[in-house]
C-alpha cells in the first residue's frame, strides 16, 4: 500500500508544489490529500489513520495549525501521525510553543522538494515516533 | 537557481495567480500609506498588514526561483521593516519608494517567466540599499535588516482560498465560448422540440403519451436553465480584476496633475462576463481619468470654495436585477453648464428635447469636450462620445449627473453577459425580432385613438408622459408592409429615454443566443446582432439604446419643430 500524506494548506501554489514534490523520485505514486484551512485538515485527518505524515501550514484561516494540534491533543485523535508544521520564520519560541502542542518536527518556508523528501525519510523511518511526548 | 532549473518551473501559472493579487494589494497599500502620510492619518495598522504580504509574495518567490521578485520584495520588507522601527523617516522620499517598488513588483509578477526584471530589480535594490544606508546613519543598525523576527504571516491578508484547492483546473477561455456556443445551440433545439410539441398537441389534442413527452419537454428546459446558469458561472470574474489597477493609476494621474485625490471603490467582489470585463477597462481609465484632470479642481481652488484639499472619487460597483451597475463619481466642480450650452450650440445639438430625459447626455456626442486646453493626461482627441460608444457596444447605458461646485457622477448600468440574452419576440410585418427585456417597458394593446400624430410624429401618453411612438416596420426597415393596422406597442427604456415601437404581433419570451452581424447582409443600424428563434428562422436583436437615440427617425422633422413641439 502506497504512503499517504496529508497537506492542510491556504495556498493553492503550495498545494501544486506539495504535489509536485509528492510525484517524483522516491515518492512517487503516494497518495496526497488536501485541505485548505484548520478546520478542513482535521476532518481529513480524523477520517485516515492511515497516513504517514501531515504537513500543517501554520498560519491558516478557520483554524490555524496550532490550534489543530490543540485540538487533535484534546480529543487524542490519531496521535501516531507525525505532524510536520510549515512555518515561515518562526522563532525558537515559536517552535517550543509548536513542539509542546505536538508537532514531530518543523519545515521552514521557503523550502525545495529535497527539504520534503529529507523529512519524509525520517519521519518513515521512525515510524514509531510517538509525538509531542 | 534560475526558474529553469527550478523543480516548480512548471507552476508558473499558479504563481502568478497566487502572487498577482497579493502584489496589487501590497501596491495599493503602498499607495494608500503615501496617502496617509501625506494627510497626517494613522496607518499603523497597514506596515505590519503589508509586511506580512511581501513575506509571503518573497518566499513563494523563492521557491518558484524567481530571484528578481524575491529580491524585490526583500527590499521592500527590509523599508517596511525600517519604516515601522524609525517613524520620523516616513514620508515623502521613503512613500515614492515604496509605491515604485509596489508597482515594479507587480510589473514583475505579471510577467513571470518572461525572464526580465534582473536589471530593474537591482537597480531598484541599490536605490532601497542607498536610502537604508542614509536613514541608518542615523544611530539604527537598520540597513542589516535584522529584524526578522516573529512569524508575521500571521497578519497577512487571506486570498480567497475557498475552493479546495485540487479542485481547480485551467481552461482556455475560448473553449468556454465554444461551450457556450454549443449551449445555446441546445437551447434552440430544445425550442425546436418544444415549438413541435405544441403544434402537436393542437392537433392530437390530450393522449396519454404525450403526457410523458411534455414532462419530458418541461424537465429539459429545466435543465437547459440550470446548465446556462452552470456555464455562465464558469465565465464570471469579480469586477476587482479590472478595479485592481486603478488606485495606482489615479495616484500615477494625481501626481502628474499635481492634486490630492482618493479613490474609494467597492463592490469589487461583483461578478462580471469576463467578455465583458476585458471591454470595460479602457472606458473607466477614460473616465478616471476625467475625474483626476478636468473633474476635481486644483488644490488650491478646492481650498477657497470650502472643500477639503483631498478630492474624492468613488467607484462603486453592484448587482442590480440582472444587470451590473458601476457608478463613477467625484466631488468636484462638476458641469460647466454654460460652456455646455455654448459648445452645443456651436455643435448644432440640442440639448433638450421630449426624448432626452437629461440634457447633459450631450456631453456623449461626438466632438463634445469642454476642455479649455489640451492636456497631457486627457488630451481633446478622445471624448466622452468613446467612452459611450463602447458602452453601448456592450449593451449598456451610460448617464451623467452634475450637481454643478459638488461633483459629476457616471452611472453605467451593463448587462452580466453578452452571449444570452432574454428576450420579447415582436414579429413586424411577418418578420420576426428580439428586443431584450431589460430595455422593455410594457407591452400595450394599441387602442384605435391611442396613438396621436403631431408634426407626422406619433405620439401617445403613456403612464401620464407624452411618448414618440414609431411604426416598426419603418424603422426596421421590413420591406413588405401589412395592410391591417398594428396592434400592440411595446415601450422601449433606457434610463430616463423612453419611446413607443408599433407592432404586429407579441411571440413571447425566450433566452436568445446572441450572433454576430455578418456585414456583408448589411442590417439597420438599430440592429446589434442576430439569433436564431427555435423554427430556425433568423431573427435580428434590436438595439434599444440606438433606437432611443435615433430621434428622427420615421419622421424628418427638423431641431425648430422639435423645440417647438416640447415647448
Amino acid at each position: 500500500m502506497p504512503n499517504s500524506f496529508l497537506v492542510v494548506d491556504d495556498s493553492k501554489l503550495h498545494h501544486q508544489m506539495y504535489k509536485v514534490v509528492f510525484s517524483r523520485g522516491t515518492l512517487a505514486g503516494s497518495t496526497l490529500y488536501h485541505a485548505t484551512n484548520g478546520r478542513e485538515g482535521y476532518a481529513v485527518l480524523a477520517e485516515h489513520p492511515e497516513l504517514s505524515l501531515v504537513l500543517l501550514d501554520l498560519n491558516m484561516p478557520e483554524m490555524n495549525g496550532l490550534e489543530l494540534l490543540a485540538r487533535r491533543r484534546a480529543e487524542q485523535l490519531h496521535l501516531h501521525i507525525p505532524v510536520v508544521l510549515v512555518t515561515t520564520e518562526a522563532t525558537p519560541e515559536d517552535e517550543a510553543r509548536g513542539r509542546a502542542a505536538g508537532a514531530w518536527d518543523y519545515l521552514r518556508k521557503p523550502f525545495q522538494p529535497a527539504d520534503v523528501e529529507q523529512l519524509v525519510a525520517r519521519a518513515l523511518a521512525g515510524a514509531s515516533v510517538s509525538t509531542g511526548k | 537557481m534560475t526558474s529553469e532549473d527550478n523543480a516548480f518551473k512548471a507552476l508558473l501559472d499558479d504563481y502568478i495567480v497566487e502572487c498577482l493579487p497579493l502584489s496589487e494589494r501590497i501596491a495599493d497599500q503602498f499607495v494608500e500609506l503615501e496617502r496617509c502620510w501625506r494627510s497626517g492619518e494613522p496607518a499603523d495598522e497597514l506596515l505590519p498588514a503589508v509586511k506580512g504580504t511581501l513575506h509571503t509574495v518573497k518566499g513563494n518567490s523563492a521557491m518558484m526561483g524567481l530571484t528578481p521578485m524575491q529580491d524585490v520584495a526583500h527590499a521592500l520588507e527590509d523599508v517596511c521593516v525600517l519604516l515601522t522601527r524609525e517613524p520620523d523617516a516616513r514620508g515623502e522620499s521613503s512613500a515614492a519608494l515604496l509605491v515604485e517598488g509596489g508597482g515594479l513588483l507587480v510589473d514583475l509578477v505579471r510577467t513571470a517567466g518572461a525572464g526580465d526584471g534582473i536589471e530593474a530589480a537591482a537597480a531598484f535594490g541599490q536605490r532601497v540599499r542607498g536610502f537604508l544606508a542614509q536613514v541608518g546613519r542615523n544611530g539604527s543598525a537598520a540597513a542589516e535588516h535584522a529584524d526578522r523576527r516573529k512569524g508575521d504571516r500571521r497578519s497577512a491578508p487571506r486570498g480567497p482560498g475557498t475552493e479546495a484547492a485540487g479542485n481547480v483546473v485551467r481552461v482556455d477561455f475560448r473553449q468556454l465560448d465554444t461551450l457556450l456556443e454549443v449551449l445555446g445551440e441546445g437551447m434552440i433545439e430544445h425550442s425546436a422540440v418544444n415549438e413541435a410539441y405544441r403544434r402537436l398537441m393542437r392537433r392530437v389534442g390530450e393522449l396519454e403519451e404525450l403526457s410523458d413527452l411534455d414532462r419530458a419537454v418541461v424537465a429539459l428546459e429545466k435543465t437547459m436553465k440550470r446548465m446556462e446558469a452552470v456555464v455562465m458561472g464558469t465565465r464570471l470574474l469579480p469586477i476587482s480584476t479590472v478595479f485592481g489597477r486603478f488606485p495606482r493609476l489615479v495616484r500615477d494621474l494625481a501626481h502628474t496633475a499635481q492634486k490630492r485625490v482618493r479613490l474609494v471603490t467597492s463592490g469589487g467582489e461583483t461578478p462580471m462576463d469576463k467578455a465583458i470585463l476585458d471591454r470595460l477597462s479602457e472606458p473607466l481609465i477614460h473616465l478616471l481619468t476625467n475625474a483626476v484632470v478636468h473633474g476635481l479642481e486644483s488644490r488650491e481652488d478646492r481650498v477657497r470654495s470650502g472643500k477639503p484639499e483631498e478630492g474624492v472619487i468613488e467607484l462603486r460597483a453592484a448587482s442590480h436585477s440582472g444587470r451590473v451597475m458601476i457608478v463613477l463619481a467625484d466631488d468636484g466642480r462638476g458641469l460647466d453648464e454654460a460652456k455646455i450650452q455654448a459648445k452645443a450650440e456651436a455643435l448644432g445639438l440640442e440639448a433638450a428635447g421630449v426624448d432626452s430625459g437629461n440634457r447633459h447626455a450631450v456631453i456623449f456626442a461626438p466632438g463634445f469636450s469642454t476642455a479649455e486646453q489640451v492636456s497631457s493626461l486627457a488630451g481633446r482627441g478622445v471624448g466622452l462620445d468613446v467612452v459611450a460608444r463602447s458602452i453601448h457596444g456592450l449593451g449598456g447605458t451610460i448617464e451623467v449627473v452634475s450637481r454643478p461646485g459638488q461633483g459629476l457622477s457616471f452611472t453605467l448600468s451593463l448587462p452580466l453577459t453578452l452571449a444570452i440574452v432574454r428576450s420579447l419576440i415582436i414579429e413586424v410585418d411577418r418578420e420576426r425580432f428580439a428586443v431584450p427585456i431589460s430595455h422593455v417597458a410594457e407591452t400595450v394593446r394599441a387602442e384605435a385613438d391611442a396613438i396621436h400624430e403631431i408634426n407626422r410624429r406619433g405620439v401617445t401618453l403613456w403612464r401620464g408622459d407624452l411618448i414618440h411612438v414609431a411604426d416598426g416596420g419603418e424603422l426596421l426597415g421590413t420591406t413588405e408592409r401589412a395592410d391591417s393596422p398594428r396592434r400592440f406597442y411595446i415601450v422601449i427604456s433606457s434610463g430616463a429615454k423612453r419611446r413607443g415601437l408599433m407592432v404586429d404581433r407579441l411571440i413571447g419570451h425566450q433566452d436568445v443566443v446572441v450572433k454576430g452581424l455578418d456585414p456583408a447582409l448589411g442590417h439597420p443600424d438599430v440592429v446589434s446582432g442576430t439569433t436564431i428563434l427555435g423554427d430556425g428562422r433568423v431573427a435580428c436583436i434590436l438595439d434599444a439604446v440606438r433606437i432611443l437615440d435615433q430621434r428622427a427617425a420615421g419622421a424628418p422633422s427638423t431641431g425648430a419643430t422639435e423645440r417647438r413641439m416640447s415647448a
